[in-house]
């Protein structure tokens, strides 16, 4: 038997992770990204990561930080990954710590901690702002430690096109364009893990990477992968509007103290603090969002009528601020030109995470692909309908630990196929066929465009409120823009670095996964989490405590139920205007009352 | 008619062609930057003569400045594209790649050659893996705070564009890899390989080579205190070099 | 341990920044300092010639501490501004013109030593010329010659004073921006100094 090798695509946070973890159990990795793996997505991740290590003595738990992360979600999540995951945060804090992660820290010396949105305690430990950012580098540099070992071999500017996944559904491996060259290459490998991040840049502008295109996850789905709560796209409350994208203002400005208000009669309305007076400025961002997007939209309120609210960090002081928040207050200077430390910011909610994803089994993170597996931002797994702050970094390095765990079994009941050649030769010939096609093209529309409508009709009718007339609408729309996609004319026809050429690519990927999305949501008829219709304002659990999954059709997607999984946890109203515990004590005694 | 943005941008359509430069007029949307600019050349590839041309190649992933992708030479000065606003800059604004990588295509070039030296000084700090084994280090706060500065740095490659030492006759590694030098020796488990780090930088293009023209500093996006840093490995190199005469 | 050959160039290099200050330095604040007494005039001067003339193992001496230390100095210094693009247009930063600066007088000073070697020491040696006050006062009534010993001066005392700057942060002495900074002031008070000692010392053959 050849070496174990397995393919990792993505070298975000959840792809050098994984690779670490797999690397550990005597596993080769190839790793393919598109761009060198310190400039992923993760960088932008700024407040912190979460772990119930407890540091303040005020009895915090994981199953605190279980029972916090259940109730933002909404309660549409499988509780035993996501209790595993907060039970192994305090490690993986420990072992970023060991790694040398420049965290913030008290005086003594210990790791420092602040507060975060939708838990009472302080549980989120941070670097500066920059938490992704210094957590990425440190897996990069063991990742690069490896690479020197001759364990990985990192395929810089390769761009995922196909999985090589064979007539049962088994999957061996990928077919990955160099794009210097335009060539697509045959990976083969005993299992592929996909950690490609989020799909934001389908709306546009959103606070996510240009590289963000969910093309891979769109792909792995249209190869037969479950697509699973497709309509849960996280908009975060903070974020500052910009000509090319929105640029993140992190949850810590609220965590550290700041307060978001506007202006009514004359007077400043710190409308957060007084609507939910249990958490303030820290209710969860799906509650946040609506606050500020009720304010500015239905009451008109926001700064000089535009939509805009504002986040102040002015009252504090200026050499704390710049101790812990240094990174995003530098960003808010940079593209807007005033300082946060004097004035108040002014930030509007923006498209930022996606919960759903591809489906993951619960125990392994494998799709139902066998061989293929799913980490980090791209699976559906650990936060339902709502995500809670500085809980992400967690579960894509969670997630690098689930599959080193479960990939050694794997392999080893791993067949190799009869004829593999023949079998790569048939997904290269797709793919080639693809090409071919848009080399072709010479319609007249621009992929660019096309985008840009994309973005504009994702943003305006799958946000924060969503009626099913508008949503209706949007899968007509969606599929005008397919058809116009095959009309689309190219400009440039290089075969070197073609970058039009891959996103024309990419823009059919990203219409794909919008309709999922909308599909989803369309036939969603509740309000939960991220999701919110006003024609339908209520949790409606009978109905839908289950899991959207969506399956791949030439006609579009297939929408099934899975039910979702309790362990723990029983469902109970979400309501941020009282503590955690008052919402325990009713729901018990409305129980009890039933009885 | 409205307002306009001119831009004026070396091409090169391959790594072994030869530049050429395209002017452009895009038009202007509040708040534009760089990158915006290069998206509307994207959705109209059409010079200003009227010339229908290839859409402009360029790198680019967060757009906020954390990721380091979008380097280029704007306006003579190298920088970040995405933290480069329109209503600072003269027009036309000249977009060209940096000048100490191979181009690629366009404004792309390849910085590999940065990751490849990150190796070569063995920047990381050597754990025995990610099993749990309990917290690190203790670190004080005042010391942590320094350091963070240098573990900001994004491998954007401006500190080399600058350095009139960073060139094709000399090996010198840069900046860069001094100050990530710096950084893990300061760890204490990363000090485990000082002494490979500092006989790395003792090395062919080690840190003697840097001629203290600290242009690196001035143009540092991150603000990192590269001189600093270079000032430290200098007399940590010395006091190796003097380990290594008087004590083996 | 450690894999990674100590690489001749750092040797090189480190060799050049030492010898720049001993005995280099050393030697021009004792050479700019001795012919300083010309300023007491033509006979006091050539007493001090005459010490230094009858100076037991002079050529030893001079070859070991002066000659080729320079000379090493020199060459290797021609290849590391060969090494160097310079880009002070493009980034006019005050350190960048220093770095330019340091370079174009190291390149000046090669042929200026050359030159003033020649001229004082080996036409002696090879012509039996008599070096004395009278002789430098000679040379110096010819315009050029006199400019042209400004230019060596004013070069050296800049060369010395700024490599000072350098060595201090190629050693590991100033480690920090602020301590950089602090050396900066202090190298530049050398070099006005060193040049005004320098100067003096050249009107003082120029009567």
């Amino acid at each position: 038997m050849s070496d174990k090798r397995v393919v990792v695509v993505g070298g975000g946070l959840a792809g050098l992770m994984t690779t670490i973890r797999l690397c550990e159990e005597g596993i080769k990795v190839d790793l393919i990204s598109i761009v060198p793996v310190k400039r992923s997505h993760s960088v932008c991740a700024q407040g912190g990561i979460n772990a119930a290590l407890d540091l303040h003595g005020k009895g915090d738990s994981p199953y605190e930080h279980y029972d916090d992360t259940v109730y933002g979600a909404d309660f549409l999540v499988n509780q035993l990954p996501v209790k595993r995951m907060c039970e192994k945060a305090p490690e993986i804090i420990y072992m970023f710590d060991r790694m040398g992660v420049m965290f913030n820290r008290t005086m003594e010396g210990n790791l420092d901690v602040r507060a975060f949105g939708g838990a009472k305690f302080k549980r989120t430990v941070f670097a500066g702002a920059t938490t992704g950012q210094q957590l990425l580098y440190a897996l990069d540099e063991q990742v690069r430690r490896f690479t020197a070992e001759g364990m990985v071999k990192q395929w810089i500017g390769y761009d995922f096109q196909r999985l090589i996944v064979d007539e049962n559904g088994v999957v061996h491996g990928c077919i990955a364009m160099n794009m210097n060259t335009m060539k697509p290459e045959v990976f083969k490998a005993q299992a592929v893990v996909v950690a490609t991040g989020g799909p934001g840049y389908i709306f546009g502008k959103s606070t996510n990477s240009f590289i963000n295109t969910g093309s891979v996850a769109c792909t792995c789905y249209e190869q037969g992968a479950k697509y699973a709560n497709g309509e849960f796209i996280q908009i975060h409350p903070t974020a500052i509007p910009g000509s090319d994208k929105n640029r993140l203002m992190s949850e810590s400005a609220r965590g550290e103290g700041g307060r978001v208000f506007t202006i009514k009669d004359g007077k400043r309305w710190y409308f957060l603090e007084e609507m939910y007076p249990a958490y303030g400025n820290l209710v969860p961002r799906d509650i946040a969002t609506r606050a500020i997007f009720d304010v500015c939209v239905n009451q008109k309120l926001g700064i000089d009528g535009k939509n805009m609210v504002y986040l102040d960090l002015s009252f504090m002081d200026p050499d704390y601020l710049d101790r812990k928040l240094g990174g995003i207050l530098e960003i808010y200077e940079k593209f807007v030109g005033d300082d946060p430390r004097k004035v108040p910011m002014k930030v509007f909610p923006s498209v930022h995470y996606s919960m759903g994803g591809l489906w993951v089994d619960d125990d392994t993170d494998m799709t139902n692909l066998p061989g293929l597996f799913a980490a980090g931002e791209v699976n559906y797994q650990y936060h339902g309908a709502n995500r809670l702050g500085a809980n992400s970094l967690l579960s894509c390095v969670y997630d690098g630990f689930v599959i080193g765990s479960a990939m050694p079994g794997y392999l080893k009941e791993y067949k190799e196929p009869q004829d593999f050649d023949a079998l790569a030769n048939k997904h290269l010939t797709e793919v080639e066929k693809l090409y071919e096609k848009i080399y072709a093209m010479d319609g007249s529309e621009n992929a660019k465009k096309l985008h840009e409508e994309l973005g504009v009709m994702m943003t305006e009718r799958m946000t924060v409120v969503r009626y099913n007339d508008k949503l209706e609408e949007l899968m007509g729309m969606l599929d005008g823009l397919m058809d116009r996609w095959n009309h689309i004319g190219i400009h440039d026809r290089s075969k070197v670095l073609n970058q039009e050429v891959i996103f024309v690519k990419d823009m059919q990927k990203m219409i794909t996964l919008a309709k999922v999305m909308t599909k989803g949501a369309l036939l969603r008829n509740e309000s939960r989490g991220a999701h919110y219709k006003p024609e339908f304002p209520n949790r409606d659990d009978e109905n839908f405590l289950k899991h959207t999954i969506a399956t791949y059709t030439p006609d579009g997607p297939e929408i099934s139920y899975e039910p979702v999984k309790i362990a723990d946890i029983p469902p109970r109203p979400r309501n941020y205007a009282v503590d955690k515990e008052e919402t325990k004590k009713m729901a018990q005694k409305k129980n009890e009352g039933g009885k | 008619m409205a307002e306009t943005v001119r831009l004026r941008i070396k091409r090169q359509l391959s790594p072994d062609s030869s530049p050429f430069w395209e002017e452009f007029e895009v038009p202007m949307i509040h708040g534009m930057n760089v990158i915006a600019c290069l998206v509307e050349i994207q959705k109209n590839p059409v010079t200003k003569d009227g010339k229908k041309t290839t859409p402009v190649a360029w790198e680019c992933s967060c757009l906020e400045e954390v990721c380091g992708a979008c380097t280029m030479i704007i306006n003579g000065r190298v920088r970040q594209a995405c933290s480069a606003l329109v209503k600072d800059l003269e027009q036309p604004i000249v977009l060209e790649p940096m000048t100490k990588f191979p181009v690629v295509r366009d404004l792309v070039v390849d910085r590999q050659k940065m990751f490849d030296n990150l190796i070569k000084v063995k920047a990381w700090v050597p754990i025995d893996g990610t099993h749990h084994m309990g917290p690190g280090p203790k670190i004080p706060e005042p010391e942590r705070a320094i350091h963070y500065e240098l573990s900001k740095c994004m491998t954007c490659g401006c500190c080399l564009e600058v350095c009139p030492q960073f060139n094709e006759k000399s090996d010198f590694m840069g900046a860069q890899i001094i100050s990530q030098v710096r950084l893990f020796n300061f760890h204490p488990t990363g000090a485990s390989l000082k002494e490979d780090r500092l006989h790395a930088l003792m090395g062919k293009g080690g840190v003697h080579e840097c001629g203290n023209a600290q242009n690196c500093v001035e143009v540092c996006p991150k603000e990192i205190p590269l001189t600093h840093s270079i000032g430290e490995v200098g007399r940590q190199v010395t006091l190796q070099a003097l380990k290594d005469w008087f004590m083996k | 341990m450690t894999e990674i050959a100590v690489d001749r160039s750092f040797f090189n290099r480190r060799l050049h920044s030492f010898l720049g200050i001993f005995p280099i330095g050393l030697f021009i604040l004792e050479h700019f300092f001795t012919n300083s007494f010309a300023v007491h005039g033509a006979t006091v001067y050539n007493s001090k010639i005459e010490f230094f003339k009858e100076l037991p193992y002079l050529l030893a001496i001079e070859t070991i501490f002066i000659f080729l230390p320079l000379l090493f100095h020199g060459i290797y210094g021609l290849y590391i501004v060969y090494t160097g693009e310079p880009n002070n247009l493009q980034y006019g930063y005050y350190r960048n013109w220093m770095y330019l600066i340091q370079r174009v007088t190291g390149v000046i000073l090669l042929f200026f030593i050359g030159w003033h070697v020649y001229v004082t020491r080996i036409s002696a040696l090879l012509y039996g010329t008599e070096v004395s006050y009278q002789y430098m006062a000679k040379m110096f009534t010819n315009p050029v010659v006199f400019w042209w010993m400004v230019i060596g001066v004013v070069s050296a005392a800049f060369h010395f004073a700024n490599g000072i700057w350098s060595f201090c942060i190629v050693w590991g002495i100033t480690v920090g921006p602020k301590a950089q900074k602090r050396m900066g002031w202090i190298t530049l008070g050398l070099f006005v100094v060193l040049a005004f000692v320098g100067i003096r010392a050249l009107l003082a053959f120029h009567i």
